[in-house]
């Protein structure tokens, strides 16, 4: 079972986003609504992919990326930044704090699977 | 009238002063007995009240007095037909309510014309069953009562 | 990697089952973005805006795009990317926010909430192109300096470090405060538990202020959270230990250190910003459950009251030790009863502050499209009342407003030429007094004219001809339907609202409405309404052998008397009260009811002060709650009657509708008794009943 963590403030965009892996075989959800709370599902928990959506309040989602790189044993997680078309300045700041790719808004959500799931079953050791 | 043209429509038969009147199953909500109705000060004159009906109030409406017959004194066979109609809930209190049958469309016959006055309005058809007639009740012309005065305001 | 549509072959949105959640949370992000604005405006004069606030308004605006981009709701997105843009060059201190600027977010608001809605009720979606192109137009100048600007992280985003917070502790602390480093280890343990960050984070919030929460790894390789808590409690220490959190004094760097600090980092804002604080954690409940707990509330309260009456049957039938203990568990159920009607009612309350930043919009609108000069003040936002009311009261209140704007006050020349300010006052408040909850549109213009009014009616055929009594009945003329002046004529303010609405939405709800104007001075609206609109306390009287519940609210006093204490004046009875007298009517004659005059009977007092009239009945049975059942039908909805309850034996008992009897009781006694009226005007100085006392 391979465990995604969607990362949103928005509650209808992680709903958007797990609808958009369903057809995912073999994967279970966490949410978080916001950075602090992300961090602690990677600390206690083992996620295998994290969706990250970039604008969020308290802690940017950059910030969330930076941090969690920081960490040994996070440093290889996969991380999909979500971005809109005005995030020119936070997208290549986030990739160079670590974030594995990016996706904008909006994506098809066959795209958005077929990422993952390259991420998830191919890329992973 | 009838809902399909071809097919049968479920009627329930109830009694008022000694004629028997059909309504469509399909508006009749439940059928009651009544106890206790709370009269409304200002309805209109056949308006008796109201009653609980699964927690709603419902007006109840005289039969009699609707069609200008003789009140007479509830007893154990009067019933209160709940009916859903146009979006409301509406009782009819009638003297007995116990048949069901189902009538095919072309048994329903129009009023003839010798049926004029209030009691014309109120009937949708004629029906004969058996060797009995039954009156076929148009139910929006029971309900609304555009002949009528607007129950007055209080003073 | 490339932006690709969520377009399906058939050319809808990929996400179009999310369409319900979408504009659930459109609506959210709308109304914060209004609060942000109404909240920014007064700080355009300043030297710069709350930092917090803009983000909070960018934020809103890139979540609407986002949001829509993924339905495949064009418009809305443009829009909104359009304001995000004009936000980002605000917060990068590109552009200078101004009144323009202000206004045009004003409308960009207003026309994304049009656009939306119209998609959602499946109308034609307007052209947003117009307001498009004032917020480029507003941008147009500084085109080239955004393009200049090298994209740094710090010009989109600058998280507010520590250092600069550590300013604001600082002076807390100079204040009296504590400061406290709360550090926090998550753990499975922990979080299966239901302690995790979010959990801990609310628990800090309501010991002080969090001022600063960051993640961190301690020296183990571990994942600490620690936050920086500013609390005037005491005990803050000990009540976080015992939830098993590592608690420290933080002391900030001496002040030298921090100036040096803050002269060297650069500007991120306005240093003054307080932190922003995330609300609590929120649940998104439907109106129609909350609507069944109520319902489920109301059964509950309906069956207890059956058990009530079957213990009073067990008396003398139980002995009497046993016959206590059911008594007390009884009471301790009303008691659980009533906490848990009014936890159920809490939930469903949301603060007027909604409604009342509405009206700003509107009065801005008006005023720009009126020219008039006019302030709106509120008072009591965070008055709460419930959901469904805020639903039913938005219109007519938004009537109120606007008439006060279009009506009500005077162009400022006149205003000045009369002693007053130049600019316009509207005053909206909002107050609960015990079960009631009272809502005020008070304007300082010209005051209704009686004479004006009436001589309108006459003219239009509403009202006959010859001098009417005054007393109260201005309010009733404008209420008569088909009444307004200038209405028609007058764009601003009809929308299909009168004032004859406003009145029968108010009082559908068992609410009273009421007008007090002086001329020259301005007029004053009153809206009483009941905090409850499903359970309400009524006082259940009998009159022959009729029940009738009249709700508690309305009822200034219960009085009981003898015969003896009755004046007949002409055909009327008067009652002796506080030193003066009352008008009776007798409910059994109004309602047509048979009834003999006892010698001993019940007064209701309702109305006040020299308005007051006495209800007659024959016997008061006693207070309760009751289950309020609308009485929709138009065959049943008749003039002084608002609804059915039942006490438990499944018998209709009619709600009485007291305002509306009152009025008609005093228009009987205002037309045809001079003497009555000017006898009880005597008592106006000694009854002096506040509203909603019990």
């Amino acid at each position: 079972m391979k465990n995604v963590l969607v990362v949103d403030d928005s509650a209808t965009m992680r709903r958007m986003v797990m609808a958009s892996l369903r057809s995912i075989e073999a994967v279970a959800f966490q949410e978080a609504a916001n950075g602090l709370e992300a961090i602690e599902r990677l600390a206690i928990g083992s996620v295998n992919l994290v969706i990250l959506d970039l604008n969020m309040p308290d802690m940017h989602g950059m910030e969330v990326v930076a941090f969690v790189r920081k960490h040994a044993s996070f440093h290889h997680v996969p991380i999909i930044v979500l971005t809109t078309r005005s995030d020119d300045d936070s997208r290549s700041a986030a990739l160079a704090a670590g974030a594995t790719l990016y996706l904008n808004k909006p994506f098809n959500p066959a795209t958005l699977a077929a990422i993952a799931r390259r991420l998830l079953f191919v890329d992973a050791n | 009238m009838p809902s399909e043209s071809s097919g049968v429509t479920p009627f329930i038969l109830f009694e008022l002063a000694g004629t028997t009147y059909a309504v469509e199953t399909q508006v009749v909500q439940q059928m009651e007995m009544v106890e206790h109705i709370t009269p409304v000060p200002n309805a209109p004159a056949f308006v008796d009240g109201v009653v609980f009906v699964r927690g709603q109030a419902v007006p109840v409406v005289n039969l009699r007095a609707r069609f200008g017959f003789p009140r007479i004194v509830s007893d154990a066979k009067t019933r209160l037909m709940v009916v859903a109609y146009e979006g409301r809930t509406v009782g009819l209190l009638v003297d007995s309510a116990r048949e069901f049958i189902t009538l095919p469309a072309e048994a329903v016959k129009p009023p003839p014309e010798a049926v004029t006055g209030l009691s014309g309005k109120y009937l949708a058809g004629i029906a004969t069953v058996g060797d009995r007639v039954v009156l076929v009740l148009e139910v929006h012309e029971v309900l609304n009562f555009q002949d009528l005065l607007s129950p007055t305001s209080v003073n | 990697m490339p932006t690709d549509s969520p377009s399906t072959d058939d050319g809808s949105s990929a996400f179009s089952e999310f369409l319900a959640d979408y504009y659930i949370e459109c609506d959210e992000h709308l109304a914060t973005a209004r609060r942000s604005i109404l909240a920014i405006e007064p700080q355009l004069q300043q030297s710069s805006i709350d930092r917090s606030l803009l983000d909070e308004l960018f934020r809103s605006f890139h979540s609407l795009k986002g949001l829509s981009a993924m339905v495949g709701f064009n418009e809305a997105e443009e829009l909104a990317h359009q304001l995000e843009n004009f936000l980002s060059a605000v917060r990068k201190g590109h552009v200078r926010l101004e009144v323009p600027g202000l206004e045009t977010l004003v409308s960009g608001i207003g026309t994304l909430e049009q656009v939306i809605a119209a998609r959602r009720d499946g109308e034609a979606v307007p052209d947003p192109s117009a307001l498009v192109s004032s917020v480029s137009l507003l941008l147009a100048d500084y085109a080239e300096n955004s393009n200049t600007t090298a994209p740094t992280a710090s010009a989109s985003h600058s998280p507010v470090s520590l250092g600069e917070k550590e300013k604001v502790i600082a002076e807390k602390l100079r204040a009296g405060a504590k400061a406290w480093q709360v550090t926090f280890e998550p753990s499975p343990e922990l979080v299966s538990r239901g302690i995790d960050v979010n959990f801990v984070r609310n628990k800090l919030l309501t010991l002080g202020e969090l001022v600063h929460s960051e993640p961190l790894i301690d020296v183990a390789g571990h994942i600490v959270f620690a936050f920086v808590l500013v609390s005037n409690d005491e005990r803050a220490p000990h009540k976080l230990q015992a939830e098993g959190l590592v608690c420290e004094a933080f002391l900030p760097r001496t002040a030298t250190e921090i100036l040096q600090a803050t002269a060297v980092a650069p500007a991120a804002g306005d240093s003054e910003s307080s932190t922003h604080l995330t609300p609590p954690n929120l649940v998104r409940v439907d109106l129609s459950r909350l609507d069944d707990l109520m319902r489920i509330v109301g059964e509950l309260v309906l069956s207890r009251a059956r058990l009530e009456d079957s213990f009073r049957r067990l008396n003398g039938v139980m002995p009497g030790g046993e016959m206590r203990m059911l008594q007390e568990t009884n009471s301790a159920i009303e008691r659980q009863l009533r906490d848990l009607r009014e936890g159920v009612m809490r939930v469903r309350m949301v603060s007027v502050r909604e409604v009342f930043a509405r009206m700003r919009f509107v009065v801005r609108d008006l005023v720009r499209e009126l020219g008039t000069q006019a302030t709106l003040r509120f008072s009591g936002e965070d008055t709460q009342i419930d959901k469904y009311v805020v639903e039913r009261i938005m219109d007519p209140l938004l009537h109120l407003v606007r008439n006060a704007v279009s009506h009500g006050l005077e162009p400022s020349d006149e205003r000045i030429a009369a002693g007053k300010s130049a600019v316009g006052h509207i005053d909206l408040r909002a107050r609960t007094t015990g079960e009631t909850v009272i809502i005020e549109v008070e304007d300082d213009g010209r005051g209704i004219d009686a004479e004006a009014v009436l001589a309108q009616a006459r003219a239009r055929g509403l009202v006959a001809p010859q001098p009417a009594k005054v007393s109260d009945p201005i309010l009733d003329v404008l209420c008569l339907p088909g009444f307004s002046t200038r209405e028609q004529a007058d764009r601003a303010s009809g929308r299909g609202v009168g004032m004859d609405v406003v009145r029968t939405v108010v009082e559908e709800m068992g609410g009273m409405f009421s007008m007090e104007t002086k001329q020259g001075q301005g007029t004053r609206f009153l809206i009483q309404l009941p905090l409850t609109l499903a359970i309400t306390d009524a006082l259940i009287v009998q009159v022959a052998d009729q029940r009738f519940a009249v709700p508690q609210v309305a009822v200034r006093e219960v009085l009981h008397s003898d015969s003896d204490r009755l004046t007949l004046m002409e055909k009327n009875e008067l009652l002796h009260y506080h030193g003066g007298v009352i008008p009776l009517f007798r409910l059994a004659e109004l309602f047509g009811v048979d009834g003999a005059k006892n010698d001993s009977f019940y007064t209701l007092v309702i109305g006040e002060g020299a308005q007051a009239v006495g209800l007659v009945v024959d016997r008061v049975l006693g207070l309760r709650e009751v289950v309020v059942r609308p009485l929709t039908d138009r065959l049943v909805k008749v003039p002084g009657v608002a609804g059915a309850t039942e006490l438990g034996d499944g018998k209709v008992v009619l709600i009485l509708d007291v305002s509306k009897l009152f009025r008609v009781t005093r228009q009987q006694v205002n037309s045809a008794n001079p003497i009555v009226t000017s006898l009880a005007g005597g008592t106006s100085s000694l009854i002096s009943q506040n509203v909603g006392a019990k």
